[in-house]
């Protein structure tokens, strides 16, 4: 029943974008100007040193795919998490509570934006990659299942990361430079593989803002076999745990809300 | 139906520090500001009520409407809708409540009028032909049909609003909640919204609370009036009580044909604000004396030609209950 | 003086969010600590030419605080925002020119951002990396020249996006698009001799290895001052074209009647 009404909702505001078509269209090819330019920063670096500790540039490939997937998803599927503040400033959040679906529902459902460059290209570059591997005998087709649900407990780890920075405008109304920390820079750091940095920064990324767990420590076991498949039930389970987390979190923060006007 | 007990609501804000690092200091600041924007208030509005809730700005109105909605949680004390707490049950409590502000829209502002009763239809899980049914009716109380199936951000202010009140009303809420609802209307629309709100409540049954600065809106809708001032509420009652409860004077002018006099020793009860050669101005109050009295003893003065009388506004009513003095509306309590 | 004066009211506006441009200092940081990480980790088995892995990491960490300098200027100096409201004909009817106005005010935000960004990102590295200085005071004298005229390219760069706002009323995207192409073309991730042939060409006879790759090999010795000249060649041209660009927009402004 939820579900519908999410989808339902979801319908409209497609519906509603589809009116500035323009727009629509434009922003869509800047995203994909965006990645891909992002994209060619690392692939020239590995064009010319073929490889950064061991790491080959498709492995390489693999990691950021794998990571820029799960973030389409996330932020295809709850667009306006990320822009909780917004609302916060506004005070439109006060029209959300009179409506008898979960407040947050109806706010992942604003704005719904289909990141098609991005998926597009992560499909891309992951078929690439995979196709390699499996050429050279490094994987089986096992990979594939196994890829498919990483990225969901990806989008998973994600999305609860993006929702308990969001939840924190309840408390400092202003978040989007600290968003640029946990969300942006954190998926940056996260595209090449974390044996690159010092202990304090893989720490982060395997507690705090366990991004970790995403793309690199799966692919030790799928690329590597460094670690066994265990490895990916920890990845089910640390999505679960940060979902119940910050969902935990995003109730407390609605009833400390203190709407605009105040 | 809404019951409020002894509710109280505070926000804390931050105290803002000056100068070296204040921006982090003020981050991790334990200090505040408590501002009390409603100091413990009660009411009781009954089925079939319409009540004005009005008070100047920062009063505590909006505050209040948001913690019967359950947007905003009070600090102290207790709301029942329907028996209810529209916080802890806030899905429930809201299918009897129909909101409308009129400030912002709840419509889907880039679709069709017609698309946001569709979704509200499926999010309140109504039944479908009895929706339709009930559609059709506002259509024709509301005028829906100009613009049904035009984008809601294309409608003019007047049109919006009325197809805002058909949302509230789509699943036939008991309670309605307008929170100024003819802002920004030219004096045609407001009459029309009038006419609609009276019809809600004196038809259709609804119980409904309008909060608005118009006093024009009180005066032709309301029954009863409760006036907040400074997070407390000042007065509650019907507006005919009003009238007597503040006793503000009646003034009378009085043009007489060629001279007049007026006696050397003054009715106390009468005051002469102006006189000018064939006119004279008097103000008293119609509960010391009738105004036929008033004209009885006026005549002696001289042949009277013409009168004129204003009775008093609600409006400077209101506004002689609003000058109560000022409690201090900030304390400062470091925690 | 009026260049200072906006310059200075700029600068103090930017003072208030001192705190929470803190945070934003820790996520440019983190930005920069992961890129010198790569060059690091792609050190431990490749040379790294002229550089060195030493050599590298200075490259690196000084182009991410540059970027503060550069890139991460004011969206179109704000002019999409003033278009948008409508402020821009106002602005417009000011007895200073546009261009002068703007460019003024956004060496206050610069200027800002050289003391509360650059410096602390800077300083961060020098201790966490022990980065190598130059010795010589003309190289530092060299560099700040190099930064100006990087500044200035910028400035026109974003005040010519802003001027085509007026006709498409949006010009984030061309904002994305420098962006984009400065990420690439620029050098401040990858050395510009490194890059493919023809994204070495294309980034050869665009301005962007102006803005930051040049700068950094002035700072580090590896370039003398006499590739300035093309910066100032490019600010030349730029600033030809703004003047243009605002005569145009005047007369299409007149024609709309403001």
């Amino acid at each position: 029943m939820e579900m519908r009404m999410y989808f339902m909702l979801i319908r409209a505001s497609i519906k509603s974008r589809l009116q500035y078509k323009f727009n629509f269209i434009f922003s869509m090819l800047m995203a994909m100007l965006l990645n891909v330019s992002e994209f060619l920063m690392i692939a020239f670096v590995l064009l010319k040193f073929n490889s950064i500790q061991g790491w080959s540039i498709y492995e390489v490939g693999y990691l950021y795919s794998v990571i820029l997937l799960s973030k389409t998803l996330y932020r295809t599927f709850a667009s306006d998490v990320h822009h909780l503040e917004k609302y916060l400033v506004s005070g439109d959040l006060d029209s959300f509570f009179i409506r008898p679906i979960p407040i947050l529902l109806t706010l992942m459902s604003q704005n719904f934006f289909l990141l098609i460059g991005e998926l597009l290209q992560g499909t891309f570059i992951i078929l690439i990659c995979i196709q390699h591997f499996h050429s050279i005998g490094q994987v089986d087709l096992w990979i594939i299942p196994i890829t498919i649900l990483i990225i969901l407990a990806g989008s998973i780890i994600l999305f609860s990361i993006g929702l308990a920075t969001s939840t924190l405008g309840f408390w400092l109304t202003r978040v989007e430079m600290l968003q640029n920390l946990t969300e942006d820079a954190a998926m940056n750091a996260v595209r090449y593989p974390l044996s690159l940095y010092p202990n304090w920064l893989k720490g982060i990324f395997l507690t705090i803002l366990p991004l970790g767990f995403i793309n690199y420590l799966p692919a030790l076991y799928i690329l590597k076999q460094d670690v066994g498949i265990w490895i990916i039930g920890a990845t089910i389970m640390v999505a679960c745990l940060c979902l119940w987390l910050s969902l935990r979190f995003w109730k407390i923060g609605l009833s400390r809300y203190q709407s605009t006007g105040s | 139906m809404i019951e409020a007990r002894q509710i109280q609501k505070q926000f804390k804000i931050p105290v803002v520090k000056k100068g070296r690092f204040s921006g982090i200091r003020t981050l991790f600041s334990r200090e505040y500001i408590i501002k009390e924007a409603v100091k413990e208030i009660s009411f009781t509005i009954k089925e079939g009520d319409f009540v004005g809730y009005i008070g100047p700005n920062g009063a505590g109105k909006s505050t209040t409407i948001k913690m019967l909605t359950g947007i905003l949680h009070p600090t102290q004390g207790e709301v029942k809708i329907m028996g209810l707490n529209p916080h802890k049950e806030r899905r429930k409590v809201v299918r009897h409540l129909g909101v409308v502000f009129g400030q912002r829209t709840q419509l889907w502002w880039d679709l069709p009028v017609i698309d946001s009763y569709d979704i509200l239809t499926v999010m309140y899980k109504l039944d479908k032909k009895e929706t339709e049914k009930r559609l059709s009716q506002l259509t024709e109380l509301l005028g829906l049909h100009e613009f049904i199936h035009t984008p809601v951000r294309k409608l003019s202010l007047g049109q919006r609003m009325r197809a805002d009140i058909a949302a509230s009303l789509l699943h036939d809420p008991e309670i309605l909640f307008f929170d100024e609802p003819t802002i920004g209307l030219d004096v045609i629309a407001k009459k029309k919204i009038r006419g609609l709100l009276k019809t809600l409540n004196k038809e259709m049954k609804k119980t409904v609370l309008l909060t608005t600065h118009d006093m024009d809106d009180i005066e032709q809708l309301c029954e009863k009036v409760i006036v907040i001032n400074d997070g407390q509420i000042v007065y509650n009652d019907s507006i005919p009580q009003l009238r007597n409860d503040i006793g503000l004077p009646t003034i009378m002018k009085v043009s007489f044909v060629g001279d007049f006099q007026t006696p050397t020793i003054h009715h106390n009860m009468i005051q002469i604000i102006e006189r000018t050669n064939s006119t004279i101005t008097i103000q008293y109050n119609r509960h010391q004396m009738k105004a036929m009295d008033v004209l009885n003893m006026m005549q002696n003065w001289g042949e009277i030609e013409d009168i004129h009388m204003d009775e008093p506004q609600l409006e400077e009513m209101i506004q002689e209950i609003y000058q109560t003095p000022e409690a201090s509306k900030e304390s400062l309590v470091v925690s | 003086m009026l260049f200072a004066m906006l310059a200075k009211k700029n600068y103090a506006r930017n003072l208030q969010y001192r705190s929470s441009h803190l945070v934003h200092n820790v996520a440019s940081f983190i930005f920069g600590f992961v890129y010198v990480s790569i060059w690091i980790g792609i050190g431990e088995s490749n040379s790294l030419g002229e550089y060195g892995v030493k050599g590298m990491i200075t490259y690196v960490a000084f182009n991410q605080a540059c970027l503060w300098l550069t890139l991460f200027i004011t969206n179109s100096l704000g002019m999409e925002q003033s278009v948008r409201t409508g402020q821009i004909s106002l602005d417009l009817m000011r007895p200073v020119h546009l261009f002068y106005h703007l460019m003024s005010k956004e060496w206050g935000q610069i200027f800002y951002q050289f003391v509360y960004k650059f410096l602390p990102i800077y300083f961060i590295y020098f201790f966490l990396f022990s980065l190598q200085v130059p010795q010589q005071f003309s190289t530092y004298f060299w560099t700040a020249i190099a930064l100006i005229l990087a500044g200035y390219i910028c400035i026109c760069i974003n005040y010519l996006i802003g001027v085509v706002s007026l006709w498409t009323t949006e010009s984030k995207w061309l904002f994305w698009v420098n962006y984009a192409f400065s990420m690439l073309l620029s050098g401040f991730f990858i050395p510009v001799e490194w890059l493919p042939g023809v994204f070495y060409q294309l980034s050869m006879y665009s301005p962007y290895p102006y803005i930051q790759y040049y700068v950094t090999r002035i700072y580090l010795g590896y370039e003398s001052y006499s590739v300035l000249l093309g910066s100032v060649a490019w600010c030349i041209f730029f600033t030809v074209l703004c003047l243009a660009a605002t005569s145009i927009m005047r007369k299409k402004l007149e024609v709309q009647g403001g």
